[in-house]
């Protein structure tokens, strides 16, 4: 396949990303929503930390101080929002409504256009929700500024775990074919998955046989990586560059096994006519 | 109506509360897959809340001067009202969300029962509120023994009645910000915001920003619910608790001037 032939085959994609943002964009009260959840989910725990670190002037527990552990939960939540891409719900919806045959008729890979479509979900809400959360906190906390390779290494990450959650999340939609209480399952997913991410207690602070079990899933990728890299938790630039291909590597990982789940899955689908 | 005419009708809520109660407990025999889920997830909520809490406290052993154990306590307790709370009032949600907006209210209206009743006796026994009153029994049971908590006799007669004050705080709040549905068709958003504040009422409320403090306490009462009690139980302070009874009944009136005026709002679909 030549490239312009590729870029014509992507291009059809793209009515999925507008039509998803367009949803967004209509249905306004949802960044209420999700902005005070992120809020509520960011000020406890700021304020849990910071209870913590009470006093501590230099690095207490896990290397943070306390600027630095009050970055390290603002961040992870906002992270958190760019997980937040509803593929799970969807997925799951149109199984259990059927509305998966027509998908199924269509001539583009289903799983492109949930990511597509899912995109632009994560995007705005980290631009709409995510930003005046941080801004906010900015001006009512001390932070810890980054520089700019973190900067740099942080985005490169968040892309990678945006893929990440994007597969997470498509798995757990696909579980769709095989239960019809799949508001349940998500429930699990999001507490257990928000937990091995590193998104509710950095990992550096997790006891060791725990923390070994979560740098080693591909969850840790989600939070835990990009912070990392922001916050200029390793030593060197090839312990940077072992983060990012651990990242690499799991994402790679995940494509083969979301690919091979939605062949299986497709096989045993059965709609009923009506 | 006279004193035996308020008592007959006592009785007949009471003995339909029962009835409905018992076949709402037949669905949950029929779905038995739906409630071990619901309950699973809820069980693995609170298991990653109460690993985050271990964790802290690996930390340091004291925050804003609770102990490991007077946290779990707290909550424990936090979720014994919210799960009797989830007990009859669920179908909040469902007005919140759809029943003004598709005109499926109407049906709560021609019945020879009290509306409220009837909207909420469709969600009677609601699963996963089994789930969070089981846990937090357990926990709060767990924490009074490790910390050797010994309740005064007034303590131990006040506890269940703590418990139901914050129930029906809770079950306000809820109908509360359900009613607003019948101004804006659709108040989803608006109850599930107000829900997830409650969240902040698990922890000691001495963590937070003393304004956060305040808008818990006197705005949204979720202080009422947990914190007022526990520190009442653990440490025997009594500040806040004579405001307990009155924000309850203040809230609960609220909650049902809103209703009301709601429900006199709603006008049939007419189709």
């Amino acid at each position: 396949m030549s490239a312009a032939t590729g870029l014509a085959g992507l291009r059809r994609y793209t009515p999925f990303a507008v039509g998803s943002l367009q949803t967004m964009l209509r249905y306004r009260s949802t960044f209420v929503v999700n902005a005070v959840t992120a809020t509520t989910a960011v000020s406890l725990q700021v304020f849990l930390w910071r209870a913590v670190y009470n006093g501590d002037s230099g690095s207490g527990p896990g290397g943070f101080d306390r600027a630095g552990i009050t970055t390290y939960v603002l961040l992870a939540q906002v992270l958190g929002l760019l997980h937040a891409n509803r593929v799970d719900e969807e997925v799951s919806g149109e199984i259990q409504r059927g509305d998966i045959a027509v998908s199924l008729i269509r001539p583009v890979s289903y799983p492109l256009t949930r990511f597509c479509a899912g995109v632009p979900v994560s995007l705005v809400n980290v631009a709409l929700v995510g930003g005046p959360v941080v801004l906010l906190y900015a001006g009512l906390l001390p932070l810890q500024r980054p520089g700019v390779g973190g900067v740099l290494l942080f985005t490169a990450s968040s892309l990678l775990a945006m893929v990440i959650a994007f597969e997470v999340n498509l798995l757990v939609g696909l579980a769709g074919f095989a239960t019809t209480n799949i508001w349940g399952i998500r429930i699990v997913k999001d507490c257990v998955v928000a937990l091995l991410a590193g998104q509710v207690v950095p990992i550096s602070l997790m006891p060791g046989p725990l923390a070994g079990a979560a740098r080693l899933l591909p969850f840790a990728g989600l939070v835990d990586s990009p912070l990392r890299l922001l916050l200029g938790e390793y030593r060197g630039a090839g312990a940077a560059a072992g983060i990012l291909a651990g990242q690499a590597a799991w994402t790679g990982a995940m494509t083969l096994l979301t690919a091979l789940a939605w062949r299986r899955a497709v096989r045993r689908v059965e709609v009923l006519g009506g | 109506m006279s004193a035996r005419g308020a008592a007959a009708t006592a009785a007949r809520y009471t003995r339909l509360t029962w009835y409905l109660s018992g076949v709402s407990l037949h669905r949950l025999t029929e779905y038995r897959m739906d409630f071990l889920i619901g309950a699973g997830g809820f069980l693995a909520r609170v298991g990653c809340q109460l690993l985050v809490v271990a964790m802290v406290f690996q930390q340091v052993s004291v925050i804003g001067g609770w102990d490991y154990r007077q946290v779990l306590f707290l909550l424990g307790f936090s979720l014994l009202p919210r799960g009797l709370d989830r007990l009859f009032t669920d179908q909040m949600w469902i007005l919140a969300r759809r029943l003004v907006q598709s005109g499926d209210f109407y049906r709560y209206l021609i019945r020879p029962v009290n509306p409220l009743f009837t909207l909420l006796s469709e969600r009677f026994l609601y699963p996963d509120a089994f789930g969070e009153l089981a846990t937090g029994i357990g926990i709060t049971w767990y924490a009074a023994d490790a910390m050797r908590l010994r309740l005064t006799p007034l303590q131990l007669v006040l506890a269940p009645l703590l418990v139901l004050c914050g129930a029906v705080i809770l079950a306000s709040i809820k109908t509360l910000f359900a009613s607003l549905s019948f101004w804006t068709t659709n108040s989803f958003p608006a109850l599930y915001a107000a829900g997830q504040l409650g969240d902040f009422a698990g922890y000691p409320l001495d963590l937070y920003q003393p304004s956060l403090r305040w808008l818990l306490t006197w705005v949204l009462p979720y202080a009422f619910t947990a914190y007022v009690p526990a520190s009442y139980l653990v440490f025997g302070r009594t500040g806040l608790l004579p405001w307990l009874p009155v924000v309850t009944a203040a809230l609960a009136a609220l909650a049902l001037t809103a209703w009301h005026r709601g429900v006199d709002r709603y006008e049939m679909t007419g189709s």
